[in-house]
């Protein structure tokens, strides 16, 4: 029993530490507030249930990272019968939206039209992880995470340029 | 034409201060770790589990109209027969939650990740979807024969039309659950295949789509032609 505190405290310490990156993956993969309550809450809840099979062998980050992901790119809509009435992606609406810069409300609604693997690379590359890094994580080969950002960043940059 | 500046971006992303501000308290990261997953695996969980717990009641309501019947060779047939079925089908759906992945791949790479799951919807978790359909037919079954029970007492022997009739529903109620589950179903696994068709380079592994597809058709006839053999055998044991 202690030995279980012991463990709940420990990934309680390491989450504190590490929440800006469940915050970033969220922000990234959430068209609005209440979407982004419920990844919050899933991806926290899969780091729990996953946490045993943490094994210290990477940094808790680099797992972190994984999990996190892992669980957003398996985010889908629920029912096949309300997909059809769902609003058409305007881009990132939110009130804390206000606190951020123009650059980074640029740069969301740059990245809200890429597709979720897209938006993972690009994450990866926004947090300056090296192409091995990313590899690691989407499971590509280096080679191809080169040339996949390549056609990211130019997406994305054209992207950008239409809306400015 | 490329002339904006993502480096820009890039820099403004780290000194975002937003996204470091600590938000989370103790009790907040607890609370989470308590509620019930929203996800996909836990979905198909819970409705395998319902899928489950309905048949177990199905089974007892059979075991009940045996006695009712006081042991009568026709439906005591039919409900034995129903039973066998419900019992194997049973047995089979639990087999299959208890290999629903678990958490070992969340730590995996992504494309891994994506990978086994697809592979598991796809092959194992399909003929779950029609085990569920199939519960239809025999609430449909267990209903007609309550009905019977208490509004006659009896169950006269059955006419080829009425035979027609009450296999077409049984049919039609498999047909609509098969549906209702397969569209759901193909809706979300549809999902993951086209976040993993990313990483393939729109590459799609023809051959594992030819796979799966040559196995849903026959998963979809198997259970047909059980359907209609054993719709044929209530018909001979009611006439």
């Amino acid at each position: 029993m202690k030995k279980e505190i012991q463990i709940e405290e420990k990934f309680l310490e390491q989450i504190k530490r590490h929440q800006n990156i469940i915050h970033k993956i969220c922000f990234i993969y959430s068209k609005n507030r209440p979407d982004r309550e419920d990844l919050y809450q899933e991806i926290i809840l899969q780091l729990w249930k996953s946490y045993p099979t943490f094994g210290q062998r990477s940094a808790f980050s680099t797992w972190m990272y994984r999990v996190a992901l892992n669980t957003a790119i398996s985010a889908t809509k629920k029912f096949w019968f309300l997909s059809e009435t769902e609003l058409p992606d305007v881009g990132y609406e939110d009130e804390n939206m206000s606190d951020m810069s123009e650059d980074i409300r640029i740069l969301y609604n740059g990245i809200s039209k890429l597709a979720k693997v897209e938006k993972a690379i690009i994450l990866l590359w926004l947090e300056s992880k090296s192409y091995e890094e990313i590899a690691e994580t989407t499971g590509i080969s280096v080679k191809n995470v080169s040339v996949k950002l390549v056609r990211i960043k130019s997406r994305l940059s054209e992207i950008i340029k239409k809306m400015q | 034409m490329n002339n904006i500046d993502l480096e820009r971006y890039k820099t403004a992303w780290k000194e975002e201060k937003s996204f470091n501000k600590a938000t989370l308290s103790d009790p907040e990261i607890r609370t989470y770790i308590m509620k019930r997953s929203k996800g996909l695996t836990a979905s198909f969980k819970a409705g395998l589990l319902l899928d489950i717990i309905l048949k177990i009641i199905l089974g007892v309501s059979f075991i009940a109209l045996i006695v009712l019947f006081g042991g009568k060779i026709g439906i005591a047939g039919i409900c034995t027969g129903s039973l066998l079925i419900l019992f194997y089908l049973l047995w089979s759906q639990i087999a299959t939650y208890r290999k629903i992945p678990g958490q070992e791949g969340y730590s995996g790479d992504m494309k891994n990740f994506l990978s086994a799951r697809i592979e598991f919807y796809r092959t194992k978790f399909l003929k779950t979807v029609y085990v569920i359909a199939l519960t239809n037919p025999f609430v449909f079954l267990s209903g007609m024969l309550y009905y019977f029970y208490f509004k006659y007492g009896i169950i006269r022997p059955l006419d080829v039309v009425d035979i027609i009739i009450f296999g077409t529903l049984c049919i039609v109620g498999f047909a609509l659950g098969a549906f209702v589950q397969v569209k759901q179903y193909n809706f979300q696994v549809n999902q993951l295949e086209e976040c993993l068709r990313e990483f393939q380079e729109n590459d799609i592994n023809e051959a594992t789509i030819r796979r799966h597809k040559k196995q849903k058709r026959t998963i979809l006839i198997i259970f047909i032609i059980a359907l209609i053999v054993g719709l044929l055998l209530l018909g001979i044991l009611l006439i």
